[in-house]
């Protein structure tokens, strides 16, 4: 069907637009100027004006998936393009902003601060509008809500994630503002990234067949990691981040697990929930509880 | 994960690197051209699927041959769209001439030019014999290489006739439009010289252009592993090397292995969720009659043998036996 759309009739005079209210726009006079005159009265080009600026904003790795996600959610967003039927039901209107929400917040990498920190804002806009409520302003429930989304969405195992959405959620009525919002938005997506990488990096050291890793060293790893991020405790300085790069370089790690791997008592495995949880741990540690 | 170097690259050539403009220029283009059709559709849903369209690669069934060359992304999705529609000629063994596979291109690009598919078609025959039966694998893997790779054969042709003429390789200047100079067969040497040119000192040149081409370029390491496995060798014994490499056809990403070829379930699902597209393309397609092309209504049924284009010499045996040259330079 798509196909069908963009079969061009080459050649085919395109017939004369009389229907709707649309001016009708002879494509053979002024072809030029006519058709610019077109894309601007039907907004189009203000559209893709839109849409390139949050490509650009955002970079994504695959632009043209980008763009198609971004006019679908567009689409989805404004009834009034198709979308015909009874006007959605309040719990509908709340998944719907929730989605929207959503989408703001994935559409730029949370380490593109400034795209992400824009997103963060656009997000807080649509949660706050909430119906016919005359106070604008985002609750805790909505909050959390939102937090468990992300996480469930991330494919992160719920008990590692669970200790963090204990420890940045709001009460069910408290007002969230935007600050705590964009805090809690961030702290969130890059613990999934972390998650993710430990997960990898439980993959890398998984022995071939069994699901599980050598505990001794699963447990040089955790340490090495703790030592790295408590080297972040009392420094501001940028020298911090430098020594904590340090201690996580290959050599030091390769050092840590050779020496775990030296004793040649046997231990017990350590499973991936496990090695995760306690990953995750080390992270929700150093994450500044809410209130 | 993330390739980081496209955060730092100014806006202009991020959006030209991943030819952003080309699709949204297009887009526009077909919006005007289907005017009618958007009012009843919606302006978002018409780009929704028309990116969506591009992401499956069906953006350019049926489309003009600038368009289809026009980017990277859209020759894979016309290589992949190719082999999917016409896969069961594969199946039945088929052979076919070189204009019968130029038919089969132009039933789903309308103006494919006929140069191509010759130059495709001279890497399977090793520019010998060009009315000779090509076996569909044979010449799916050929013409991806000279489909994908147009531009780059075309410098490695000026090069291999530079050096075949013995000029210093170190101040070869590359003309990019010099199709057509590699016509000529390469002359057996003279005095008992051996044909084609030196292996190692054609990859020095090769992968200098593969350094500052701007087009698509095969993997330099998988053109060194092919450059050194042998001392010499003529354009279309590169050529078809190349063709044959199943590290280069994974790296192009369009097609599966050669093994592969026939059986592809999803492909089956995809062919007929594209024929089922077919009957409503036909009342369009009677605005563009195509006096160059054989009738481009006669589309494609699935599991109806190739009556039109039966050639009556059928080959029974597998459809690898095509050429006997083929199969000598198999790696």
């Amino acid at each position: 069907m798509a196909a069908v759309e963009k079969r061009r009739p080459a050649g085919t005079p395109a017939g004369s637009f009389t229907d709707s209210g649309r001016p009708s726009v002879s494509r053979t006079a002024a072809a030029v100027e006519s058709e610019e005159d077109f894309l601007r009265q039907v907004g189009v080009t203000e559209m893709l004006r839109t849409a390139l600026l949050k490509v650009l904003e955002a970079r994504p790795e695959e632009p043209i998936a980008f763009l198609a996600h971004y006019f679908e959610n567009m689409g989805l967003r404004s009834p009034a393009n198709g979308g015909a039927g009874e006007p959605p039901g309040q719990l509908l209107l709340q998944q719907q902003r929730l989605g929207r929400a959503l989408w703001h917040l994935r559409l730029a990498h949370h380490s593109q601060r400034t795209a992400f920190n824009n997103n963060v804002s656009v997000a807080y806009e649509c949660l706050s509008k909430s119906g016919r409520r005359k106070k604008p302003g985002l609750d805790g429930r909505t909050y959390s809500e939102l937090l468990r989304h992300i996480c469930r969405d991330g494919q992160a195992p719920e008990e590692v994630v669970a200790p963090l959405l204990h420890k940045i959620q709001c009460r069910d009525h408290e007002a969230v503002p935007l600050g705590v919002f964009r805090a809690g938005m961030l702290t969130c997506f890059v613990l999934l990234e972390f998650v993710a990488r430990a997960s990898a990096l439980f993959q890398l050291l998984e022995a071939p067949g069994l699901a599980t890793i050598d505990r001794r060293v699963g447990q040089a790893v955790l340490d090495t990691l703790e030592g790295a991020l408590g080297a972040g405790d009392h420094a501001t300085t940028p020298a911090c981040y430098l020594e904590a790069g340090s201690r996580l370089g290959p050599d030091s790690l390769a050092l840590a697990m050779d020496r775990a791997a030296a004793g040649r008592r046997p231990s017990s495995p350590m499973a991936r929930e496990e090695f995760l949880e306690k990953a995750a741990a080390l992270f929700i540690a150093k994450v500044k509880p809410v209130g | 994960m993330l390739s980081p170097e496209r955060l730092a690259q100014p806006d202009y050539e991020y959006l030209a690197q991943r030819h952003v403009l080309t699709y949204v220029e297009d887009a526009v283009y077909q919006l005007l051209e289907n005017r009618e059709d958007i009012s009843q559709y919606g302006i978002t849903r018409f780009f929704t699927e028309y990116f969506n369209s591009v992401c499956q690669g069906t953006h350019i069934l049926f489309r003009e041959f600038s368009f289809i060359q026009a980017t990277p992304h859209n020759r894979a999705s016309f290589l992949r769209a190719f082999w999917r529609c016409f896969r069961t000629v594969g199946k039945n063994g088929d052979l076919l001439t070189m204009r019968e596979y130029h038919c089969l291109l132009q039933l789903l690009c309308p103006d494919f030019p006929l140069e191509l598919t010759q130059k495709a078609a001279r890497i399977v025959l090793m520019d010998d014999a060009m009315d000779c039966l090509m076996s569909f694998s044979d010449f799916l893997f050929a013409f991806q290489i000279q489909f994908y790779y147009s531009e780059f054969l075309d410098s490695v042709a000026a090069i291999y006739q530079d050096l075949l003429s013995g000029k210093n390789p170190n101040t070869v200047i590359v003309p990019t439009s010099s199709s057509g100079q590699h016509r000529q067969r390469p002359a057996l040497g003279e005095a008992g010289v051996p044909e084609g040119v030196e292996a190692a000192l054609f990859y020095q040149c090769l992968e200098n252009l593969c350094d500052r081409h701007k087009y698509s370029c095969p993997p330099s390491a998988l053109v060194k592993e092919i450059l050194s496995s042998v001392q010499r060798l003529t354009f279309y014994g590169f050529l078809m090397a190349l063709s044959k490499h199943h590290g280069i056809n994974q790296a192009l990403g369009a097609l599966p292995d050669r093994r592969d070829l026939m059986q592809d379930p999803a492909g089956d699902e995809e062919l007929e969720r594209l024929l089922a597209q077919v009957p409503g393309l036909v009342p369009a397609a009677a605005a563009t009659p195509e006096p160059g092309c054989p009738a481009p209504r006669i589309l494609p049924r699935v599991g109806s043998p190739w009556r039109p284009l039966h050639h009556p010499r059928k080959v029974d045996t597998e459809s690898d036996g095509s050429t006997e040259e083929t199969d000598e330079s198999e790696t």
